[in-house]
């Protein structure tokens, strides 16, 4: 059986996918250009910002990718919009859409499964959303709140300080540095293994950027959502024949894996830089 | 008017006769005396006649020095003891005796510099003479000839300070030495004195640590006036503690422009010597974490807040830091700077000794690493399990193909 003659299935629109690749390569630059401040004392930030011209092209740098952040955040705003109107769903019957992004009752009783599964119970029957990744959605989503907004008061102390107390930007700072730290750890080591890395999916999952996985795979890895599109007879329409265009694959693959691997050596050099922090303090 | 005899009287007889003696006396000792030409007779490839007839000993003969020499009647006896310039100067000899470099000789130091060693010995001009050895912009390569590697006193000697003279040449007064050609800059005798150079432990030297501050406001008067007022002058704080002096920040052979990347660079390490902590802390904020990268020197410095030789107390309505001027202060560079913006804590850190000042930054940092070790466990714990199973899925889904 040849790659073409199998059925796909749309996961991502290209618009998602295109959110995505926004994400990628912002977050990826904050976080280097953000942790190379953190971690000044270290050789390795030194040649970053060596490389860059100085440390104010890292800051520039910064904001610029910030900007990008907080467009993304308000597309994906938008879009989530867009979906609640085209389901003809109340906000609240949106919301609290048992297939929705928003974790419900169902995702602690699937997390409970997931957890007997790794004791040698059945494989649970995961939907269109695992909970671990409505957890990665709703990290971001909290994540930019929190991070954005103490962000937003170090980029322009001196109008924060005209609205809040001045020395509020030194607790802006710890929360936004150790934000970033929760982000970046949580990105390059969970998201990437849950994603990318685990044994099931390694090197990468290329659904991200080629936007269709196969009808055999939906069934197996989501079984519920199988049943729901079967049942509601959605399938045949979502099935189509395309399959990703092999440079498609190509380039989601090494692309992917140049990001995965930024990522994971941005991790590394936190973790090392934390580690001589920490045995000096 | 009385009309004068003719002949020999008493009195012109007795005149002459002790004129003639006198003139015998006072020639007695160089009956035999050589002039120049006589020495330049053998020596002639030593000393270059016309260069030293244009030095400041020029119209001395070879003896006036050489004294043994003089009673020669043809080859004088070998070896000659070396010259005694204090013979002469007097005064000088006596400052250089008690000098570390006179203390040397004394001591038996073959290599320790005579007169000569600095001076020259034919060849010696008035220190404003271009020729002169101690004319200002000689002056380093004259005891660089010694204080600089390389030399054979560096390899025979231990002496402290290493690259006296490359050093000299990259510092702020090298540079306006060699490069802007100033001869009223430093140089070494500026501040090591000429002839009574002292090691800087000793309590006389004019760069101990007691007289320091003296010898830089030799010509940085201005700064003296200013310094002497500030909290870090001896007649302001009384204490048991080291009070800085100059060359505390600024460093001595390598001392630098103060608004140069050099300079600006090591500032929070100059102050951390002795406001350990305020360096540490300010390394902990985005002003000192910046500094550490490259462009960082425009980044806020200790003194770009705190000032540099005016530095007064905080609770003096003169300090920079004092609230009626902080605001002032932060808005060198923070333009809209304000009363509560200036409530930034510049020195605040999380850390367990800021706890009681700063309940605040202590809890939020633990919050937030309460927060981290959290997620992190239990998704670690999420990832472990799920490995072998995932190994598994793998082998299963490999099988399955086949």
């Amino acid at each position: 059986m040849t790659r073409t003659s199998k059925l796909y299935v749309e996961r991502f629109t290209p618009y998602q996918r295109f959110l995505h690749l926004l994400i990628i390569v912002s977050f990826l630059t904050l976080a280097l250009t953000g942790m190379a401040l953190k971690f000044a004392m270290e050789g390795w930030a030194q040649q970053v910002a060596d490389f860059a011209g100085g440390f104010a092209v890292l800051g520039s740098l910064h904001r610029f990718c910030a900007v990008i952040t907080f467009l993304y955040f308000s597309l994906t705003l938008k879009l989530l919009v867009k979906m609640w109107k085209d389901s003809g769903k109340t906000l609240l019957g949106f919301i609290l859409d048992p297939e929705g992004l928003v974790p419900n009752l169902n995702d602690a009783k699937e997390m409970a499964a997931t957890f007997k599964w790794f004791f040698g119970g059945p494989r649970p029957h995961y939907g269109h959303w695992t909970y671990w990744e409505k957890f990665d959605f709703m990290a971001v989503f909290w994540g930019i709140a929190v991070i954005g907004s103490t962000g937003v008061a170090l980029w322009f102390p001196e109008q924060f300080s005209m609205v809040f107390p001045g020395y509020w930007l030194n607790i802006a700072t710890i929360i936004h540095s150790d934000e970033a730290l929760l982000a970046a750890g949580f990105i390059f080591t969970i998201h990437f293994y849950n994603t990318h890395l685990r044994p099931e999916k390694f090197p990468l999952d290329p659904v991200i950027f080629v936007g269709s996985i196969t009808v055999d795979e939906l069934k197996h890895e989501r079984p519920r959502e199988y049943e729901q599109l079967v049942a509601s007879g959605e399938l045949e329409k979502l099935a189509t024949k395309r399959a990703p265009e092999a440079w498609q694959l190509r380039s989601a693959t090494i692309f992917g894996l140049s990001m995965v691997s930024i990522g994971s050596c941005i991790i590394i050099a936190i973790i090392i830089s934390m580690a001589r922090y920490i045995m000096r303090h | 008017m009385k009309q004068r005899k003719s002949g020999f009287s008493m009195f012109r007889i007795s005149f002459l006769s002790v004129a003639f003696l006198a003139f015998l006396g006072l020639t007695a000792g160089n009956a035999f005396a050589l002039t120049n030409d006589d020495c330049l007779g053998c020596h002639g490839d030593v000393v270059d006649e016309t260069v030293f007839k244009s030095t400041v000993h020029g119209g001395n003969g070879c003896v006036s020095c050489h004294k043994e020499a003089a009673a020669a009647k043809d080859e004088h006896t070998l070896p000659l003891t070396p010259v005694n310039c204090g013979g002469c100067h007097e005064k000088v000899a006596a400052v250089h005796a008690k000098s570390a470099h006179g203390k040397a000789i004394k001591g038996g130091d073959q290599q320790a510099p005579r007169c000569y060693d600095c001076h020259s010995k034919h060849a010696i001009f008035r220190p404003t003479d271009k020729r002169s050895t101690t004319y200002p912009l000689n002056i380093p390569a004259t005891c660089g000839r010694c204080h600089q590697e390389g030399s054979p006193m560096t390899t025979s000697h231990h002496l402290n300070k290493k690259n006296i003279t490359d050093n000299y040449t990259m510092s702020i007064h090298g540079k306006a030495l060699y490069r802007e050609g100033l001869i009223v800059t430093a140089t070494c005798s500026s501040c090591h004195t000429n002839h009574d150079v002292q090691k800087a432990s000793v309590p006389s030297s004019s760069v101990n640590r007691n007289n320091i501050i003296a010898t830089c406001t030799k010509c940085h008067a201005g700064i003296g006036e200013k310094f002497m007022k500030s909290v870090h002058s001896p007649l302001v704080t009384k204490t048991d503690k080291k009070l800085p002096v100059c060359n505390d920040c600024h460093s001595d052979h390598t001392i630098s422009q103060v608004d140069k990347k050099d300079f600006r660079l090591i500032i929070a390490r100059q102050c951390g010597n002795c406001h350990g902590h305020y360096s540490e802390t300010y390394l902990e904020t985005y002003h000192g974490r910046a500094s550490m990268l490259k462009g960082g020197e425009k980044l806020a410095k200790c003194s770009d807040c705190h000032g540099a030789h005016d530095i007064m107390p905080a609770n003096s309505p003169e300090s920079r830091i004092n609230k009626a001027n902080i605001v002032k202060t932060c808005s060198k560079c923070h333009a809209k700077a304000n009363d509560s913006f200036a409530t930034y804590l510049p020195h605040a850190t999380h850390s367990k000794a800021d706890k009681a000042r700063y309940p605040y930054l202590f809890y939020t940092f633990w919050a937030m690493t309460g927060l981290l070790i959290g997620t992190f466990a239990f998704f670690g714990l999420h990832t472990l399990l799920w490995l072998p199973r995932s190994f598994k899925e793998r082998f299963k889904a490999s099988k399955e193909k086949k």
